[in-house]
């Protein structure tokens, strides 16, 4: 008995061990975001907001000390062009995802089975061999690289995310309830609306908070795919990553840390209630 | 034959047409065209200032197994030893990511309801941060000025700095990080099922931990190590970001290597010919792991659902 207790001692301890190696690497550029050390990130030298004056374009006195090269105009932009390439994106794979996963799931028809495989190759696929492959299409087919062809580029792996999410939510459906509402007369459209489309929402919804965050974090597709004028906000920290580590990436990454944590605990808040 | 269909059927297959054609048409041009013209590409012959010309080449694959010129005499498999260091890492992601999940999923899967539903919550959390912000926050650890030296000096523990960034192990803690919910979930799955009374009937019939472990545990938990070691070891073995960010120069896989063709090099067939190669490896990956369930399946009386394969 007693062996047994310290086996799970020690099986919390490697447990809090983990939770320590996935936060603290985030919580560290949170606190280090603050830190006026312009040379030396790593170093604590002073608290300081001047990073977030920086990112929000105010006058900052740490900025003009270290004579500023990197551009905001190009990180809104970048914003920007993310938020809208996520907007667009989302809704036209949600709409893609759950039109197929509804055909999958309620249909008989003899393709149903490469449909299902159609839907998994993407998230099998190295998304490099995804982005290199849009890139020879675009370019071969004479497409401009820019917005455009970041938004096909997400939408061709997003569909697959909405499917898998909302066929889920499909299968946990009572089918009898769509059969009761056609047996009191209903046609067909009016029980996918009044029967079929309730049901089904939270995994709609569901698939489309997900399609929008990986858009929105999507780096290797869109790297390829994206041209010189217009990146996404991935792209261009990746981007100031490999030019040099400047203090103002620990503001950047600390705002967006703050934005994926307020959709994410939305999400899994809004999923736990309706359980 | 549309004659014999009554009127419902008839509403039924519009509906389906109705469901299917636009998804069908936008994955066919956006998704399996460009994959066919990429398979295409491989086997032509690189322009001279870029660009492709439409001529057959095997070239681009006798270079990528070995053969630099036409007339395939001299031998260096420079790209196949590149490819072999990527599978080295990636696998080495996946032992990692193995050791760090495994005994964490077992320590989740025996708390009570509630709280194991906010655990849950807070390692999914991290999985909605950017990755590239998540890479960043090792290279701020990993640099030689960083927390994890600066950490170790203050402790005494070392005098000088540990030079960890740029190299092999910085790469697979970098890809270790990143993927771990990968590995998490699809191992939580296959504990969470584990039925407690067989592992009290190993200990009843006087099996030790370790022989529980061996010839009762692990094998009802492989279906879920399987299929969280293929999630993890794809996105690696392709991954050009990771070596970039965390490996610098010093670190060539073969992502970074089709990147290099693709966007400096511009030589796009024998990139293509890499991504295929890199393809095939995924291919013969999931056909191993198809074998395996179907091998399980048979093994065990009632057979299972797949699992593992769905991300959260």
């Amino acid at each position: 008995m007693t062996r047994f207790r310290w086996g799970s001692l020690a099986l919390s301890a490697y447990g809090w061990l983990f939770l320590t190696f996935i936060y603290v690497p985030i919580l560290l550029i949170c606190a280090f975001s603050f830190n006026s050390n312009p040379v030396n990130m790593m170093i604590w030298e002073g608290f300081t907001f001047d990073w977030y004056l920086t990112i929000f374009g105010f006058p900052a006195e740490q900025t003009e000390q270290t004579l500023y090269v990197e551009s905001t105009r190009q990180l809104y932009t970048a914003v920007l062009n993310s938020l809208m390439v996520a907007a667009v994106t989302t809704t036209v794979s949600t709409v893609l995802g759950t039109a197929i996963a509804l055909a999958v799931a309620r249909f008989r028809f003899r393709l149903k089975n490469f449909y299902r495989a159609l839907m998994f190759a993407p998230m099998i696929m190295p998304d490099i061999i995804l982005g290199i492959s849009l890139l020879i299409f675009f370019v071969s087919i004479g497409m401009k690289l820019g917005l455009v062809t970041i938004i096909i580029g997400h939408i061709t792996f997003l569909c697959s995310y909405v499917f898998i999410i909302v066929s889920t939510r499909l299968a946990d459906m009572d089918e009898s309830l769509e059969e009761a509402s056609a047996d009191l007369g209903a046609d067909g459209w009016t029980t996918f609306r009044r029967v079929t489309l309730p049901m089904i929402a939270p995994g709609v919804i569901g698939g489309a908070m997900l399609a929008f965050i990986i858009s929105m974090d999507d780096l290797v597709i869109t790297y390829f795919i994206s041209g010189v004028d217009s990146v996404t906000l991935p792209v261009h920290i990746y981007g100031m990553l490999r030019r040099g580590i400047k203090p103002e990436i620990n503001a950047i990454a600390t705002v967006m840390l703050l934005f994926s944590f307020l959709i994410a605990a939305g999400g899994l808040y809004v999923r736990s209630r309706r359980r | 034959m549309s004659a014999a269909r009554t009127p419902i059927e008839r509403r039924r297959l519009m509906a389906l047409v109705a469901l299917l054609t636009g998804p069908t048409l936008f994955l066919a041009v956006f998704f399996i065209a460009p994959l066919l013209i990429m398979v295409t590409y491989s086997w032509l012959t690189p322009g001279l200032y870029g660009g492709v010309e439409w001529t057959f080449s095997h070239l681009n694959y006798g270079r990528v197994l070995g053969w630099a010129d036409a007339a395939y005499d001299k031998f260096d498999p420079v790209y196949i030893t590149i490819f072999a260091r990527s599978v080295k890492l990636a696998a080495a992601t996946v032992i990692l990511s193995l050791i760090v999940c495994y005994p964490v999923a077992f320590w989740i899967a025996q708390m009570q309801d509630q709280r194991r539903n906010f655990f849950i919550f807070l390692i999914t959390l991290p999985f909605f941060i950017s990755l590239i912000v998540r890479l960043f926050a090792w290279v701020l650890i990993l640099r030689p000025t960083g927390f994890l030296n600066q950490a170790l000096i203050g402790l005494g523990i070392i005098s000088n700095p540990l030079e960890i960034i740029f190299t092999d192990l910085a790469v697979i803690i970098g890809m270790t990080y990143i993927f771990v919910p990968f590995m998490f979930f699809p191992l939580y799955a296959s504990i969470e099922k584990l039925d407690p009374s067989l592992i009290e009937a190993s200990r009843d019939l006087g099996a030790n931990a370790l022989q529980t472990f061996w010839r009762v545990i692990l094998p009802m938990t492989l279906p879920g190590i399987v299929g969280g070691s293929i999630v993890v070891f794809i996105p690696s073995l392709g991954n050009f970001i990771v070596p970039s960010v965390l490996g610098g120069a010093n670190v060539v896989m073969t992502g970074s290597l089709i990147e290099q063709q693709f966007l400096s090099a511009r030589n796009w067939p024998f990139g293509a010919a890499l991504g295929m190669l890199v393809m095939a490896a995924v291919l013969v990956l999931l056909a191993c792991y198809v074998g395996i369930l179907s091998r399980e399946e048979r093994r065990s009386a009632a057979p299972k659902v797949a699992e593992g394969e769905v991300r959260p």
